[in-house]
């Protein structure tokens, strides 16, 4: 069993977590499996000597005992109560996301302007959201990503020499069957390949990759028809994914 | 030397195995020969996986509390939340905080603020 060995400095820190409890239960999404946002009850943690009296019960129930409630401060008595844990054990249990918490229909959608963007940086961060490796919720077996719009994909940037000497690939499988072309070349005929093929490169390789690649939706003009979505702006942490003029 | 027929002792040897691999697919649980192969198998995965588990779990929680702590501000990973709980000798393991953070995202903010000073 989990024994937290908790330093008091943390207990008195989880205290005050729970004291703010209702407000965080009231904002969380009620439609998320049913612990999240709900900060349990059951007993953490078996507290120091100094405030356990009786450790025999240690095997049988978790819960934590104190025959003298009167040396336990006020904010912390909701640990020694003996009330029963509703809802699954989070503590011994680690989240697993069940089916409507991954529902396509309620996931978020992103949508970025590649205008004079870096590409390589602006794919790794599409990569990151449409995975949902920035989610305390990160699944590596379940798509729990959002979906992104880009638009503006023939204005994609790259630094240096890259736009006369970056060469795109592809084998048609029959000998003699590669072609090459620039990456200038392709911006001309596909521009929205250069990003596809950025972005497909970050993406895990496998079924739930190409599932995850279809959540990209790239576009060459300034519009999209995903309005109904309501895309959100995409929020990027890279400093230097603009290029400098 | 008597005639001696070998009777039912081999089936009951291969009804015990037969009942580990009562739930697999197709001719896995239906061929005694295939039964006994994947027996053997399902077993080796399962040994192998005891110790893999331990692994796997660890490395999903870590990346967990990455993903919540990158958001924090710039230049806060999970590297420095850990140097600072070692720092600050709090004893809370990996598992916990990923709990923590899925549930209470609020708590964990807490936590690190605590521990950056």
């Amino acid at each position: 069993m989990a024994l937290l060995c908790a330093s008091t400095s943390a207990i008195a820190i989880f205290s005050s977590c729970s004291s703010e409890r209702p407000s965080f239960a009231s904002l969380k999404r009620t439609n998320q499996s049913s612990f999240l946002g709900f900060f349990p009850v059951v007993a953490l943690s078996k507290p120091s000597s100094a405030r356990t009296t009786t450790l025999s019960s240690s095997k049988r129930d978790f819960r934590v005992c104190c025959q003298d409630l009167s040396l336990v401060p006020e904010n912390q008595r909701w640990m020694f109560e003996e009330s029963e844990a509703d809802g699954p054990d989070i503590w011994n249990n680690t989240w697993y996301p069940k089916a409507k918490d991954h529902i396509n229909t309620e996931k978020p959608w992103y949508v970025v302007d590649a205008t004079d963007k870096i590409l390589g940086r602006l794919a790794s961060t599409i990569a990151v959201h449409i995975r949902g490796k920035n989610l305390a919720t990160y699944t590596p077996s379940v798509d729990m990503g959002a979906f992104v719009i880009v638009v503006n994909a023939e204005k994609v940037a790259v630094s240096g020499k890259k736009r006369t000497q970056k060469l795109y690939r592809r084998h048609s499988g029959r000998p003699g069957g590669m072609t090459v072309e620039t990456f200038n070349q392709l911006q001309q005929r596909i521009p929205e390949r250069i990003i596809e093929h950025a972005v497909r490169g970050m993406l895990p390789k496998g079924r739930l990759g190409r599932a995850l690649f279809n959540h990209l939706k790239v576009y060459k003009g300034p519009d999209h028809p995903h309005d109904a979505q309501k895309p959100v702006e995409l929020p990027i942490r890279d400093k230097r994914v603009q290029k400098q003029r | 030397m008597t005639r001696i027929k070998r009777g039912y002792i081999a089936r009951r040897r291969r009804k015990k195995i037969s009942l580990f691999a009562s739930s697999f697919r197709g001719a896995h649980s239906r061929l005694t020969r295939t039964i006994t192969q994947q027996r053997i198998r399902a077993l080796v995965s399962a040994h192998r996986d005891r110790d893999r588990k331990k692994r796997d779990f660890r490395r999903l929680w870590i990346t967990r509390i990455n993903a919540v702590i990158r958001g924090m501000g710039v230049s806060y990973s999970y590297s420095r939340l850990i140097h600072n709980l070692y720092r600050k000798q709090l004893l809370l393991n990996r598992k916990i905080l990923a709990q923590i953070a899925i549930s209470n995202r609020n708590c964990l903010y807490m936590i690190s603020n605590e521990i950056i000073k």
